[in-house]
């Protein structure tokens, strides 16, 4: 519940906030790092934009990438996980092997490499990019959720009725993971919004749109004052943001883990 | 590998066992026996695994670089002042030629390939009369200095602390655990900046950041020591913060479970004393946190990348991320090449060990 009440109120940061507080753009420039104060509840970044503006616009955009990614991580993670051992034989083979192949592959440094070849990053493509490289682990997960799956009585049933196994995929496996592939649709959204501020924030991700890895990059690099670490106001807030949504999104996947999984309920 | 078997299972039948330590028959029936042990087996196909992970990602690297925008020549050409009184195009080619850029694609791939396995990567293109793998292996200590000791202290030490918030009682417990799982959930890029913050609140100075003071010379000295030791703490800090979080969530849930557990309570009704109960629990709530190295370990030396950038920390990390800014083509496909090889020898490691400890793993249920 907690959770979920932090995330509600994140969501509506992040989509009525920027449209009540304007451009995020906005350079005010007799106003250059200013601490908070009660016109700027964060106060201002070294070009005189308003931090808090800046921060609702990015929660917005990350949570946009989150979902992007989640969504289409958990799509190709049902593919590979539940078609693959429900035709077997060679399918099967080769799609345990893809995943536990891409299982292995490090992300992040294979995340540095992809962002450089494609341009013109935007927030579907890095979307995109993320949804391709984070469906390993969630796809061998729904594997071991599947493998089980198909040995209950009613597959059986419906196997031996004469439906064909897509048709048991969807109809009969499918309903009861429902509520499983939640979760991974839960964790990858969370790991995906990580990532992406990993990768903004050392500025091989987009550029142009304001992310909560955005705001930390350009709150280390462009600061008029001496050092970056002076202006406390302009990188703080982001992480905060990202630990609170990352935490709230995690206590979810727990109540979740608590309520459809009766085993732990007695603990 | 069969006609080895077959011999030795001969040379059992025959030869007295006593004699047989001595002779080549018995050395090859113990040979014959390591490799029909399922211990053994299960290892060979692990590293025939790996070895088929580090070709894919080799061939993946290599086209994914290959489809990169942009010309590695003009870069290193508008990085310097080329001589007075030369064409710019004829250099511009001749370098292309010197660097095999105008080959067709799979004709680099295979000249890639076979110099590969020798690990002559050729010279870089930046840092031009240089060769690769020199580069690589100097930048590699700085992050297996950071990554190897994260993973064992924070396994050790998240493991103890998590044990312990099982342990706790009422309200005490549950702040515990949220604790645990908002170190777990710290962004560790972030929680740099934070721990570079701290530094300067607190000791009022610059801090520590890169690899060494500026003007300190490399050598076998104390003082070069402890000014390394200096910048590596506050990165090592920082990952450690994180995974101390994810080890001690998860053995909290699994000490909690086996606490919960029948042999446990049988043992309680028997009037065991506290600690032992909790000794017992711990060793079994350990094993599954075994399995998790894995998974951890290629989180941890993803995030080292990334904390490298952040600190300036010379490691792997920071130098791919500056050869993908050169376009530096050889460069990119050691220092990922490196990566994969850490990574897969990393968890090779893992998987001997804990085919160690699980006897299960050994007998081929694994």
């Amino acid at each position: 519940m907690f959770g979920l009440a932090v995330l509600i109120s994140l969501i509506l940061l992040g989509t009525v906030g920027p449209w009540l507080l304007g451009d995020p753009y906005y350079m005010n420039l007799s106003l250059m790092g200013r601490p908070p104060s009660p016109e700027h509840l964060l106060g201002t970044t070294s070009f005189g934009e308003d931090v808090f503006t800046q921060l609702c616009n990015a929660i917005g955009n990350s949570l946009v990438v989150g979902l992007i990614a989640g969504v289409l991580g958990t799509l190709i993670a049902v593919f590979v996980g539940a078609v693959g051992p429900y035709i077997g034989g060679m399918a099967d083979r080769i799609s345990s092997l893809a995943t536990n192949l891409a299982l292995v592959l490090p992300l992040i440094p294979l995340f540095i490499i992809i962002a450089s070849v494609v341009r013109g990053l935007n927030l579907v493509l890095i979307g995109l990019i993320l949804a391709a490289t984070s469906w390993p682990w969630a796809a061998r997960s729904i594997r071991s959720q599947v493998l089980t799956l198909k040995e209950r009585e009613y597959v059986n049933l419906a196997r031996m009725s004469g439906q064909n196994s897509v048709d048991i995929v969807v109809t009969e496996v499918l309903p009861n993971m429902l509520a499983y592939i939640m979760m991974v649709f839960v964790i990858l959204t969370g790991t995906a919004i990580l990532a992406e501020s990993a990768l903004s924030m050392i500025g091989v991700s987009t550029t142009r749109t304001i992310t909560l890895g955005y705001m930390l990059y350009w709150a280390q690099h462009e600061t008029t004052v001496p050092f970056w670490w002076n202006i406390w106001w302009w990188f703080i807030p982001p992480g905060i943001v990202l630990t609170v949504l990352l935490t709230a999104i995690f206590v979810i996947h727990a109540g979740m883990d608590e309520i459809f999984n009766p085993r732990l309920r007695e603990l | 590998m069969n006609g080895v078997t077959d011999s030795s299972k001969e040379s059992e039948n025959s030869a007295p066992p006593v004699e047989e330590n001595h002779s080549l028959g018995g050395l090859l029936s113990k040979f014959g026996s390591v490799l029909t042990n399922s211990y053994v087996r299960f290892l060979a196909r692990k590293a025939g695994f790996y070895l088929v992970v580090v070709f894919l990602s080799m061939v993946l690297v290599f086209f994914i670089i290959e489809s990169m925008p942009g010309d590695p020549v003009a870069v290193m050409l508008a990085s310097g002042n080329p001589p007075p009184g030369v064409d710019i195009n004829v250099l511009a080619d001749k370098m292309r030629d010197y660097f095999g850029l105008d080959k067709p694609i799979l004709d680099r791939f295979f000249f890639f390939l076979g110099n590969f396995f020798t690990w002559n990567l050729g010279p870089s293109y930046h840092f031009y009369p240089v060769q690769v793998s020199t580069i690589v292996l100097y930048y590699l200590p700085y992050t297996l200095s950071l990554a190897i000791p994260v993973l064992f202290v924070s396994f050790f030490v998240g493991n103890y602390v998590g044990a312990r918030a099982a342990y706790m009682k009422g309200r005490l417990n549950e702040a515990g655990y949220f604790a645990l799982v908002f170190c777990n959930q710290l962004p560790p890029f972030w929680l740099g900046l934070v721990v570079v913050f701290t530094y300067v609140l607190l000791f009022h100075g610059i801090p520590p950041i890169g690899g060494v003071t500026l003007g300190v010379i490399p050598s076998l000295s104390i003082s070069y020591f402890v000014d390394l030791l200096a910048h590596w703490i506050l990165p090592f800090l920082t990952l450690l913060i994180v995974y101390v979080g994810a080890w001690a969530t998860g053995m909290r849930s699994m000490v909690t479970h086996e606490m919960d557990s029948g042999y446990v309570r049988y043992g309680e009704q028997l009037g065991f004393k506290k600690s032992k109960l909790m000794s017992y629990a711990q060793r079994n709530a350990i094993l599954p946190q075994f399995t998790g190295l894995n998974m951890v370990f290629n989180g941890i030396v993803g995030q080292t990348l990334v904390i490298e950038i952040v600190f300036g920390w010379p490691g792997l990390g920071l130098l791919l991320y500056n050869a993908v800014f050169n376009y530096d083509y050889p460069l990119i496909f050691g220092c990922f090449m490196v990566i994969i090889i850490i990574i897969v020898a990393g968890n090779f490691l893992i998987d001997v060990l804990y085919g160690f400890l699980d006897p299960r793993m050994r007998t081929g249920y694994g």
